[in-house]
C-alpha cells in the first residue's frame, strides 16, 4: 500500500516520515534515543511501561511514542527534565513493585530492565520497596516462570498469541494484584495450549521467564529473534510470502 | 397492544398518556427510586393500595421516580381533580389512612405537606395539573427547588416509569417522531452542534462533533452506546434518571441513531443498579410493543435495536476503551487512543459512546430547538447539570442547575448550608477523579473550565460537602483507597504509582509522615496524572493533587504536629474531646477521676493540663461539647462545668494549699535559663506557668497593674468574678513566674535589652486595641470603644451612661458591655448588621442577654451618630441591611438598603473587634504580615528573630481564651525543647492509674447544666450568673462519658 509521507519535527528538526509510523519509528529511524521497555518491535505496541513517553511540543502533553502515530505537522520533543524524571520514576515504580535482586537473578548483566535503569542513571530507589510474597513456578520440565522478576510488559502476552498463535498467556487480577497466568491460571506444566516453543522466554526482558539450567547472570535473550519472527509472520498473514 | 404507525394513533395515545396525569378521579404517586425504596416507599405504596380498598374510593395509585429532594423520602403526591398535586414529603406506611381520610374532602395531613405543583414544564409538553391550596408553597418556591431548571430531569418524579403512555403524554417521542418526519440526519447533528451540547460524563466533548464522526464513518455496522456505569461513590444521578425516566434514553439514543446512522445500541449499566436495569428493560419491552425499537420505527421505515449490557462492576470500564474491550468479551482494560471509537471501536467497528444525561438533552434540544439550549448555561458550557449533592449538607439529593451557576448556590441555596451549626470546609466534585474545592472558593462558577483550575473537575456529577469532621488527609487516602484497587494494572504509572501514593497516605494519617514524604507524594502523583494510560490514571491522583495544594496545612498538622484535628485519623487522635481542645486537656482522663472519687488526683489532672481551670471553665468557647459523641446519641457532655466544678470544690478548700504544694513537687531543676514573657494575659500566664514548671526563670512584663488580661478586664465579674481568677493567678505566681506590672514592652523596656538579659523572649501581648469604625460622628462625647468601657468598668474606675446606649457589633464584648449597661441601670440596644445565628459571641451568652432584656436589632449597620450642639450623642442612624451573597466565612454578606433607622440614645459602644498596635515589633526586626500580626511558625512559634517567640492573638488574630491558652501551651513546649536540646516536656505530668473499663451500654439521659440566677435579680448586681454545677450533677455528669479514648483490641483473624 502507499502511504504518504509527512514531515514532522523531532526536538525541532524537520523530519520526513511515512503516515501511520508511530513516534517511535520515526524517532528511531531518524537516529533519535526514546528508551522502551514494554516494546518489542514486531510485536503490537500497548504503551504500558509509559518510559517511552514524548512531550507534544507546545501543549506539554505527554503521549506514549510506541503507539501514538505520526501525523502531519506534529512537534515532538524526546528529551526534557520533565521526560527524564518521568521515564526515571517509572523505571524507580517497577524496580520497588516486586523483589528485582539483581544479584540472585539468571538476566543479571543481560537485563533490559537493568540496562535501563543504568541508562536512566538510577542508582538508587526514593520509594520503600513493597517486598511483596511473589511465587515462582518451576512445574514446566524446561521453563521457569518467576513472578519476582516479572514487569508486566506483556511481551510474553503478545508473542504467544501474535508470534506462536497459543495464547497460553494472560494478565489476571487489577491493579497491584496484577499477574501473570497461564492458561486459566493453571501451573505451567499442566497448561495445555503450551507448545513449549519458548518464544516468550527469548521475549522477556528480565528474569522473569527462564530456562532452566542457567546459573545467575548466563540467561542471555534473544529479543531480536522474535522481531524477525514477527516479521515473517505478519508477511505470511499480508499474502506477501516468505521474504 | 397499541402498535404506532401514524400520527393518528401516535396522538391517540398521547391524550391517553396525558388524561391518565390529570384524570378526573384521584391519583397519587409514591416516588419510588433507589432513594425512595431505601426509606420504606415500598410498604407506603402497598399500605396506601389497602387503604384505597379499604375506604372503597376510586384513587389511581402510581408508582413514580425521583423528584430530587432525596432527603425528603419517601415522597407521596395527591393530586385531586382541578387541583394541584400536592406533594408531601417523609410519609410512612401509617400515614396512609390519614392521607386516605382527606381525599374526599381534599385535606391533606398538614405535618405532612412539602409543597404543591400548579404546573408542569416537561419541555417536551406541558401538564396543567390545577389551582387551588394558597397556603401551600410552590414547588419552585422551596429554597432545593428555587434555582433549579429540570430539563435532564424533565419527567422524572411525575410520571410513571412503567407506562410508556405516560412518556408519550408529556411529549416524550415527538422530538423522534419530528426527526424521523422531516428532519434529515445531517440537520439533527447541525442542531446538536449549534447547541453545542458538551458530553455530561465529565470529559465535555462536543456532542454533535463526536455525531459527525460516525456519521462520516463508512461501515456496515456502526454501534451507538450510552455509558451508564456509574461508579463514583456519591453519585446517583444516572441511576435515578433512568429509574423515573427510562424513555427519555431510549428517546435520546433513537434520535442519535437516526442521525448518525448506527445500526445497533447497547446501553451498559452497572448491574449494580437492578431496579434502574429492571425499568429499563421494561421501557425496551413497552417501546417494542408500541413500534418504537425493531423495525419500522414509527412506521418510518428506521430500523433500531437497543440492548442492555451489565457490566460487572469494574470503575474502569466507565472509560470508553475499556467498555469497548469488556463488551467485547475481554478483561476491562483500556488502550492507548488513537485511534478513536469513532474509528476503530466495538469489534472493530465504528462506535460513538455517550454519557446517559448526554442522552437526556436530545429530545430538548430538538423540540425546544438548539438557540433555546444554548441560551441556558454558560456562554461556553450550554445547558444543565445534574449533581447529586450529599455529605455535610442539610438538603441531599439530585440538583440540576444551569451550568457556570456558582458553587455556593448549590451548597446554600438549594442545599440550604451545612448541617449542626458547622462549618463547611470543602466540596468535592468528580468523585474519585475529582478534586476538593475549598469553602474559602465557593463562588467558583459550576463549569467544565472552571472546576479543572482548580485542579478538580465537573466529572460525571457528584457534589460531596465536607465540614470540619472531614480530615482532608483521610479524604485523600480515601479515593485513592478506592481507586488504586479499580486500577487494570496496564501502565505502570497508575497500577505502582497508586500504590505508592495510598501507602505514603496511610502512613501520613497515622502519624509517619515526613516533609520529605510530603513532597515525593506530589511528585508521584503529577507523574501518575500526566503519563498514564487512560483517564483513571490521569485523575486518580486529582484528590491529592487539589488537597496538597488547598489543604497543605492539615498535610502539615499530621506530620508536624502528629495531629488530626478533624478527629478522623485514628492513630492521631486520643479521644474527640481531648483533640477540640486548644490545651489538649485529658478530658476522659480527669472525669473517670472524678468519678473513682478522686476529686484532689482529678484536680491535678486538670490543673496540670490547664493552670486556669476554673476561669476556662466559666468563659471557653467550650468546642468540645460539639465534638463530644454522645451527641448523637442524647446530648453532649458538659465537660465545661465538670472541670469548673473540680477547680472551685479545691480552690473553696483548706486542700487547696497542699495540692499546690503536689502540683509544685513536678517542678524540675532549675536550668538557669531566664525567659521574658511580655503580657499576663491568657497566654503569657500559661506559657509563663509551664515554663516555670519546667525549671526556668520566668518574668513576665504587664502594662496594666494587675495580671489576667482579658480575664481580669474585659470579662464582667458577673461572668468571671476576680476572686477565682486570683487563685489561680496564685498558683501560676508560685510556680516561679516573677510578674513586673505596668511595665510595656517596646515602650518602658525595649526589645533590644530583652534580648540581651533573657534567653528567650515570649510575646503575648494580645489584642488590646478598638477596631475602629470610620462612622460620622465617633469623636462626640459618650461614644466608647468597647475594651475601654469594659476596662473601665472592671477598674471600678467612673464611667458614665445615660439612659440608653446603643452598642455596635455582635461578638462577646457587644454582648458583654450590654450586659453592664444594663446593670449600670440602663437600657441597651445592640445593633448587629447580620443575622442571630451569624453572631460570634458564645451561644449562651446571648441568650441570657436577652433574658435579662437586652434588645438586639437584627440586619441593622450602623450608619451615622447624631450629636447635640454640645457635642453630646444624642442618637444613631442605621441603615437596614439585606441578606446578600454567602461570603467566605458561610454567612450571607449584609447589603445596605435604601431604608434609614434612627435610634435615640445617650451613649454609643463600638465593639466591632480587636486589633493590635505592634509597630515596635517592626522596629526590633520582627516580621509582621500583611494583616498586621507578627510572622511566627504554626507549630513552634518561632518569629523571624532569633530567641524570640510569639503566641496568642498576636500571631493569630483576636480569638479566645482557650486558643489562646492553648499557644501559651505549645509555645512553652517548644521553646523548652529548643532551649534544653531535648524534648523534656512529659516529665512534667505524673502517671496517672485509672479505670479503662468501657461504660456499661449508655441509657439516655439528660445534660446537667448549672443553674443561672434568674434574670430579674441577676442584673441588679455584679454578682456571678451562673452557680457552678452541684457534686451529684458533676458525678452525673461525668459518668456520661463514653470513653472514647479506650480502644478495643480487635485480634487479626
Amino acid at each position: 500500500m502507499p502511504t504518504k509521507t509527512i514531515s514532522v519535527r523531532i526536538d525541532g528538526e524537520l523530519i520526513a516520515a511515512q503516515e501511520g509510523q508511530s513516534i517511535l519509528e520515526v524517532a528511531r529511524a531518524a537516529g533519535k534515543n526514546i528508551p522502551t521497555l514494554c516494546y518489542l518491535k514486531g510485536l503490537s505496541p500497548v504503551g504500558a511501561c509509559r518510559v517511552c513517553i514524548v512531550e507534544l511540543a507546545g501543549t506539554g502533553r505527554l503521549l506514549p511514542s510506541c503507539t501514538t502515530p505520526m501525523q502531519e505537522g506534529m512537534s515532538i520533543i524526546t528529551v526534557s527534565a520533565k521526560l527524564e524524571l518521568y521515564r526515571r520514576l517509572a523505571v524507580e515504580l517497577l524496580l520497588v513493585e516486586r523483589n528485582h535482586v539483581c544479584s540472585s537473578c539468571v538476566s543479571n548483566g543481560h537485563c533490559e530492565l537493568q540496562d535501563l535503569a543504568q541508562e536512566l542513571g538510577i542508582t538508587h530507589v526514593r520509594y520503600a520497596y513493597n517486598n511483596p510474597r511473589m511465587p515462582v513456578d518451576m512445574t514446566h520440565p524446561r521453563f521457569v516462570l518467576d513472578h519476582n522478576r516479572c514487569i508486566l510488559c506483556t511481551r510474553c502476552v503478545r508473542t504467544c498469541a501474535e508470534v506462536e498463535g497459543a495464547r497460553v498467556w494472560e494478565v489476571a487480577g487489577r491493579g497491584i494484584h496484577s499477574r501473570i497466568v497461564c492458561d486459566l491460571k493453571d501451573d505451567w506444566g499442566a497448561a495445555e495450549n503450551c507448545t513449549s516453543c519458548g518464544k516468550c522466554i527469548q521475549s522477556c526482558p528480565t528474569g522473569a521467564l527462564a530456562e532452566k539450567g542457567f546459573a545467575v547472570h548466563e540467561m542471555v535473550k534473544e529479543t531480536g529473534k522474535i522481531s524477525r519472527l514477527a516479521a515473517q509472520r505478519s508477511g505470511h498473514s499480508n499474502g506477501a510470502g516468505l521474504p | 397492544m397499541l402498535r404506532i404507525e401514524d400520527i393518528g394513533i401516535f396522538n391517540a395515545v398521547r391524550e391517553t398518556g396525558l388524561a391518565r396525569l390529570t384524570p378526573p378521579i384521584p391519583r397519587i404517586t409514591v416516588s419510588m427510586g433507589t432513594c425512595g425504596q431505601g426509606n420504606d416507599a415500598e410498604e407506603v405504596y402497598h399500605a396506601l393500595n389497602t387503604a384505597i380498598d379499604r375506604s372503597g374510593l376510586d384513587v389511581m395509585l402510581v408508582p413514580v421516580g425521583c423528584f430530587g429532594s432525596c432527603f425528603l423520602e419517601p415522597l407521596v403526591s395527591v393530586r385531586l381533580p382541578g387541583y394541584p398535586a400536592v406533594v408531601l414529603s417523609r410519609v410512612q406506611s401509617n400515614d396512609a389512612a390519614r392521607i386516605l381520610e382527606g381525599v374526599p374532602s381534599g385535606v391533606m395531613p398538614a405535618d405532612l405537606i412539602f409543597c404543591k405543583i400548579e404546573e408542569w414544564d416537561h419541555i417536551t409538553g406541558h401538564v396543567r395539573y390545577g389551582q387551588g391550596y394558597p397556603e401551600i408553597p410552590l414547588w419552585n418556591a422551596i429554597p432545593f427547588f428555587k434555582g433549579q431548571m429540570k430539563i435532564v430531569l424533565r419527567n422524572c418524579g411525575l410520571i410513571n416509569p412503567s407506562d410508556i403512555e405516560e412518556f408519550i403524554g408529556v411529549g416524550g417521542y415527538q422530538a423522534l417522531y419530528k426527526v424521523l418526519i422531516d428532519g434529515r440526519p445531517e440537520t439533527v447533528i447541525e442542531q446538536i452542534k449549534a447547541a453545542r451540547l458538551r458530553g455530561r460524563g465529565g470529559a465535555g466533548f462536543l456532542t454533535g462533533n463526536k455525531w459527525d464522526f460516525l456519521a462520516k464513518a463508512k461501515a456496515d455496522s456502526k454501534y451507538l452506546i450510552c455509558n451508564a456505569d456509574e461508579g463514583d461513590p456519591g453519585a446517583f444521578m444516572n441511576r435515578n434518571e433512568i429509574e423515573g425516566d427510562p424513555h427519555s434514553l431510549l428517546e435520546g439514543m433513537l434520535i442519535g441513531a437516526y442521525a448518525t446512522g448506527a445500526t445497533d445500541g447497547i446501553i451498559y449499566v452497572r448491574a449494580e443498579y437492578p431496579l434502574a436495569v429492571s425499568r429499563l428493560k421494561r421501557a425496551i419491552e413497552q417501546a417494542r410493543e408500541y413500534g418504537l425499537q425493531g423495525a419500522n420505527i414509527l412506521g418510518r421505515g428506521f430500523n433500531f435495536d437497543i440492548q442492555i449490557v451489565e457490566g460487572a462492576g469494574a470503575f474502569v470500564c466507565g472509560e470508553e476503551t475499556a467498555m469497548i474491550a469488556s463488551l467485547e468479551g475481554h478483561a476491562g482494560r483500556p488502550r492507548p487512543r488513537p485511534p478513536y471509537p469513532a474509528q476503530h471501536g466495538l469489534f472493530g467497528q465504528p462506535t460513538n459512546i455517550n454519557n446517559v444525561e448526554t442522552w437526556y438533552n436530545i429530545a430538548p434540544i430538538i423540540t425546544r430547538g438548539a438557540s433555546w439550549f444554548a441560551e441556558t448555561g454558560s456562554a461556553k458550557s450550554p445547558g444543565t447539570k445534574v449533581f447529586s449533592l450529599v455529605g455535610k449538607i442539610h438538603n441531599t439529593g439530585l440538583v440540576e442547575m444551569p451550568l457556570g451557576t456558582p458553587l455556593k448556590s448549590f451548597i446554600f441555596d438549594a442545599g440550604e448550608g451545612p448541617v449542626n451549626g458547622r462549618r463547611i470546609k470543602a466540596v468535592q466534585t468528580g468523585g474519585p477523579s475529582g478534586g476538593c474545592i475549598p469553602a474559602t472558593m465557593l463562588d467558583t462558577p459550576v463549569d467544565y473550565e472552571s472546576l479543572a483550575q482548580l485542579g478538580s473537575i465537573m466529572g460525571s456529577g457528584g457534589m460531596v460537602v465536607m465540614d470540619e469532621d472531614n480530615c482532608m488527609v483521610d479524604v485523600a487516602r480515601y479515593f485513592v483507597e478506592f481507586t488504586h484497587p479499580e486500577s487494570c494494572g496496564k501502565c505502570v504509572p497508575c497500577r505502582v504509582g497508586l500504590d505508592k501514593a495510598l501507602r505514603i497516605l496511610n502512613a501520613i494519617t497515622r502519624g509517619n509522615g515526613t516533609h520529605e514524604l510530603m513532597e515525593k507524594l506530589d511528585e508521584l502523583c503529577r507523574m501518575v496524572r500526566e503519563s498514564s494510560l487512560c483517564g483513571l490514571g490521569q485523575s486518580a491522583p486529582n484528590p491529592v493533587l487539589t488537597t496538597l495544594r488547598h489543604f497543605r496545612e492539615e498535610y502539615e498538622d499530621h506530620i508536624v504536629a502528629h495531629r488530626c484535628l478533624a478527629g478522623v485519623c485514628q492513630e492521631l487522635t486520643f479521644s474527640p474531646c481531648e483533640n477540640s481542645c486548644p490545651l489538649h486537656m485529658n478530658i476522659p482522663r480527669f472525669l473517670t477521676l472524678y468519678q473513682e472519687g478522686r476529686l484532689e488526683d482529678a484536680f491535678v489532672s486538670v490543673v496540670l493540663d490547664n493552670p486556669l481551670p476554673a476561669s476556662t471553665g466559666r468563659v471557653c468557647q467550650h468546642p468540645c461539647d460539639n465534638r463530644c459523641r454522645r451527641q448523637s446519641f442524647d446530648e453532649p457532655l458538659n465537660i465545661r462545668d465538670v472541670h469548673r466544678f473540680i477547680a472551685d470544690s479545691i480552690y473553696q478548700t483548706d486542700r487547696f494549699e497542699p495540692l499546690v504544694e503536689r502540683v509544685l513537687a513536678r517542678r524540675l531543676p532549675a536550668t538557669g535559663h531566664k525567659i521574658a514573657v511580655a503580657g499576663a494575659g491568657p497566654t503569657g500566664l500559661t506559657a509563663a506557668f509551664y515554663l516555670a514548671m519546667l525549671g526556668h526563670e520566668v518574668t513576665i512584663f504587664e502594662e496594666h497593674s494587675e495580671a489576667g488580661g482579658m480575664l481580669r478586664f474585659a470579662i464582667p465579674e458577673y461572668r468571671l468574678p476576680k476572686s477565682v481568677l486570683h487563685r489561680e493567678l496564685e498558683l501560676i505566681e508560685r510556680a516561679g513566674v516573677t510578674m513586673r506590672f505596668n511595665t510595656r514592652v517596646g515602650i518602658d523596656v525595649d526589645l533590644n535589652d530583652l534580648a540581651d538579659q533573657f534567653d528567650a523572649v515570649f510575646l503575648a501581648i494580645g489584642t488590646w486595641k478598638e477596631s475602629w469604625l470610620y462612622l460620622a460622628g465617633t469623636e462626640l462625647r459618650g461614644v466608647y470603644p468597647a475594651l475601654q468601657f469594659l476596662e473601665a468598668l472592671a477598674r471600678h474606675e467612673e464611667i458614665l451612661v445615660g439612659s440608653r446606649v446603643a452598642i455596635v457589633g455582635g461578638g462577646n464584648a457587644a454582648i458583654d458591655s450590654a450586659r453592664q449597661v444594663l446593670r449600670m441601670g440602663a437600657r441597651p440596644t445592640i445593633l448587629y448588621r447580620r443575622e442571630r445565628k451569624d453572631m460570634p459571641a458564645i451561644d449562651e451568652e446571648i441568650q441570657a442577654a436577652e433574658e435579662e432584656g437586652v434588645r438586639i436589632v437584627f440586619l441593622a449597620a450602623p450608619h451615622r451618630i447624631l450629636g447635640d450642639a454640645k457635642g453630646n450623642v444624642k442618637g444613631i442612624e442605621i441603615v437596614k441591611t439585606r441578606l446578600g451573597e454567602y461570603d467566605k466565612s458561610g454567612r450571607r454578606r449584609p447589603i445596605p438598603t435604601d431604608e434609614v433607622q434612627r435610634y435615640e440614645c445617650d451613649n454609643v459602644i463600638l465593639a466591632v473587634g480587636e486589633t493590635f498596635d505592634l509597630d515596635f515589633c517592626r522596629a526590633s526586626g520582627l516580621e509582621l504580615k500583611e494583616s498586621g500580626t507578627i510572622v511566627a511558625d504554626r507549630y513552634t512559634y518561632e518569629t523571624s528573630r532569633a530567641n524570640f517567640y510569639a503566641g496568642g492573638d498576636v500571631i493569630t488574630g483576636a480569638s479566645n481564651v482557650s486558643n489562646a491558652m492553648g499557644s501559651g501551651k505549645q509555645a512553652a513546649m517548644n521553646i523548652d525543647e529548643r532551649l534544653m536540646g531535648a524534648r523534656r516536656w512529659e516529665q512534667l505530668f505524673p502517671e496517672f492509674h485509672y479505670g479503662s473499663q468501657a461504660p456499661p451500654e449508655p441509657r439516655l439521659s439528660r445534660r446537667h447544666a448549672a443553674h443561672p440566677l434568674a434574670a430579674a435579680v441577676r442584673v441588679q448586681s455584679q454578682q456571678e450568673v451562673v452557680a457552678g454545677l452541684t457534686a451529684q450533677d458533676a458525678m452525673d455528669e461525668s459518668r456520661r462519658c463514653l470513653r472514647c479514648d479506650l480502644r478495643t483490641v480487635v485480634s487479626a483473624r
